[in-house]
């Protein structure tokens, strides 16, 4: 199990790295940055001292490692927007998308679980199908949709809760409601169906012929095989809720990495797009890792082997 | 002595697509006394087994007939009833595969015994070294997956004993297991039953394994029973031409036995494209107008040995 592991993490560094190179070569290949970043009637001198800078006059190999080192230090250069460090510009907009993320990522499994598992408790009765109406509604509603229909109703209609912004924590509630009812539904879904299809394994008929109780079957039998394909959907969920971040972030104003990424990509503030490209690719091995490592954990019959 | 299980005429159905999977059969069982269920793929043993355990899957239900045990004058409602057990054709796929091999006896010794801690685990390793399985300290341990099938097929019949069974119900419990596997297991079948008292209901394509364990055998075709007599009576004079076609089929191990198997013509019918009358008849060579009309009800062969057929193959 040990070894699965460490070769999960080394397969996730060889990602990272991977994706590195690739903004790299992206960068290099969309135009030479002096070009770029001077006006036309710059002097030879003062080109070649910006080259010399940014070490543009050497090598591409050296540069590539230079850009590498860089990286490493989380030095990504310079923000064109407002000329502050691109580390500082990213790294304060992670805790306002966190905000966001992380309460609708609890919440999504708060209520989808539960849901899930109670339909699939009785299933084609009217509650799993009330529960599964109200899942595919949750679901075929596109997240933005979902959010201006939430800033119709309680800011401009029944004027509760602030459609903007992000200074007080109600003006977290619209956002992380978007995002938790989309996931939610998802959650629940996903929850219901791998129950069924656990409920009608044969080791669960041989537990029921036992005598085993319906709520011992539930949680001691039935869910903890369940859990094995939920992680892999659960990371799924995680991994869409920082996607969706770009695009629930801006109907309501939030100032996080959503945001930040389409201001960026529609300014053309490349060092802060591809620093938060990188980030996300980060963010999205991280979640892979952890899915990894659970999938194992869970299972004896990866674990005992 | 006493029947410790009668069952009359019960019906099975898939009400949904209003298909009778098991149509009007009737068997009883006494006391220590072992049965044999025999019968092509899809004719209806499992679903019979299932009945008696009442583990019926979902959208099959019994619409018919009673099934009745032997009660415990001394106890009241479910209590009183016989204690049953079952064992599968595929004992890998019929255990969690989260759980270990302790977990699954011990939790099976505390329901059926209230045995707790250190006395289930003592308990689970006695049943483990009973059933044939060595080192049982460390199996407690183990994970299903790290067992073989006969492995798992003694594990799952060490759990049917910690249930103390009055009858062990045996879906063919060797069918998944290679030869030497399946004469140990049904050997530790016969051991268990003799040890223990308990009933057993065997279920089988193979007439081998029945003639090896079973007292009495029911022939099943269709969802219908065909043919029930003592083992030795069927073997020797089988009335039904179904039974005794099953019979010709089995390939002899008697080198002084030339006769080669004989497979018997045409396949099983479909359960909803039943031949009307004795749905044996496309494939029977005794077949006449009769048969073709109203199935056959059961008539006597002999003492305890009755079949259902217009034309029985004479003695
Ligand atoms: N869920 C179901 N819905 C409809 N028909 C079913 C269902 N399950 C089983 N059947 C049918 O019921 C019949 C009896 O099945 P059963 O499993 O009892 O047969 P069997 O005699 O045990 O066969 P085998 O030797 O293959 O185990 C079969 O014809 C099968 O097609
Ligand atoms: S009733 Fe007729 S068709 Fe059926 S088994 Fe007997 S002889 Fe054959
Ligand atoms: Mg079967």
């Amino acid at each position: 199990m040990v070894g699965f592991i460490l070769a999960r993490t080394f397969r996730a560094i060889l990602v990272l790295i991977f994706t590195v190179t690739l903004v790299f070569i992206v960068l290099r290949l969309s135009g030479d940055p002096a070009q770029q970043m001077l006006s036309d009637s710059t002097s030879p001198e003062a080109l070649a001292a910006f080259n010399a800078k940014w070490g543009l006059d050497r090598s591409i190999f050296e540069q590539y490692l230079f850009y590498v080192a860089n990286a490493l230090r989380g030095d990504f250069g310079i923000s064109f927007a407002d000329g502050r460090e691109v580390f500082t510009v990213v790294s304060e907009r992670i805790p306002k998308t966190f905000a966001l993320t992380v309460p609708a990522f609890i919440l999504s499994l708060l209520i989808g679980i539960p849901a899930g598992i109670i339909a699939a408790m009785h299933r084609e009765s009217a509650v799993d199908k009330g529960v599964m109406a109200g899942a595919v509604l949750g679901y075929s509603i596109p997240n933005f949709l979902l959010g201006l229909v939430f800033i119709f109703a309680f800011a401009v209609w029944l004027r509760v809760l602030p459609s903007s912004g992000s200074s007080t924590w109600r003006h977290a509630i619209l956002p992380v409601a978007t995002f938790a009812l989309y996931n939610a539904a998802a959650v629940a879904r996903f929850m219901r169906s791998t129950l069924i299809d656990v409920l009608g394994q044969p080791y669960i008929a041989a537990a029921r012929a036992d005598g085993v109780p319906n709520i011992e079957i539930i949680l001691r039998h039935a869910l903890p095989n369940a859990a094995i394909p939920m992680v892999t959907t659960l990371g799924f969920v995680a991994g869409g809720l920082l996607g969706g971040a770009v695009l629930v972030e801006p109907v309501f104003a939030w100032p996080g990495l959503g945001t930040g990424f389409v201001n960026a990509t529609s300014t053309g503030d490349l060092p802060v797009a591809q620093a938060m490209v990188l980030l996300f690719t980060a963010f999205m091995v991280v979640i892979n890792l952890t899915v990894d490592v659970l999938y194992v954990v869970l299972n004896p019959k990866i674990r005992k082997q | 002595m006493s029947k410790l299980l009668t069952v009359r005429d019960l019906v099975v159905e898939v009400p949904s697509r209003r298909m009778k999977i098991i149509d009007g059969i009737s068997f009883s069982l006494e006391a220590g006394q072992t049965l044999g269920l025999v019968g092509e793929s899809g004719c209806g043993k499992s679903m019979t087994c299932y009945a008696v355990a009442n583990m019926l899957p979902r959208g099959i239900e019994r619409t018919g007939g009673s099934i009745e045990f032997e009660r415990d004058p001394s106890k009241s409602g479910r209590a009183a009833d016989p204690t049953i057990a079952m064992i599968f054709q595929d004992p890998t796929s019929s255990l969690n595969p989260v759980h270990t091999i302790g977990y699954y006896l011990e939790s099976a010794l505390y329901r059926n015994q209230g045995l707790k801690g250190n006395d289930a685990r003592l308990e689970a390793m006695r049943l483990l070294e009973r059933v044939g399985i060595d080192r049982a300290k460390s199996r407690l341990r183990a994970y299903p997956h790290q067992f073989s099938g006969g492995m798992n097929q003694r594990v799952m019949i060490a759990h049917a004993l910690a249930a103390k069974p009055q009858l062990l119900i045996a879906d063919e419990p060797t069918t998944a297991l290679d030869v030497t596997m399946q004469a140990q297991i049904l050997h530790l079948l016969e051991e268990l039953k003799a040890e223990t008292g308990m009933a057993l209901i065997i279920v089988s394509h193979d007439l081998g394994v029945i003639a090896r364990l079973a007292d009495h055998a029911a022939v099943m075709y269709c969802g219908k029973v065909v043919e029930t007599a003592p083992v030795a009576d069927l073997l020797q004079r089988p009335a039904h031409p179904y039974a005794r076609a099953l019979i010709d089929c089995m390939p002899s191990i008697d080198p002084a036995d030339l006769e080669p198997p004989v497979p018997i013509p045409g396949s099983v019918p479909l359960l909803d494209s039943l031949p009307k009358g004795c749905h044996f008849h496309p494939r029977c060579s005794r077949a006449t107008g009769e048969c073709t009309a109203l199935f056959p009800s059961p008539s006597a062969i002999g003492r305890v040995h009755e079949a259902s057929c217009y034309h029985p193959v004479a003695a």
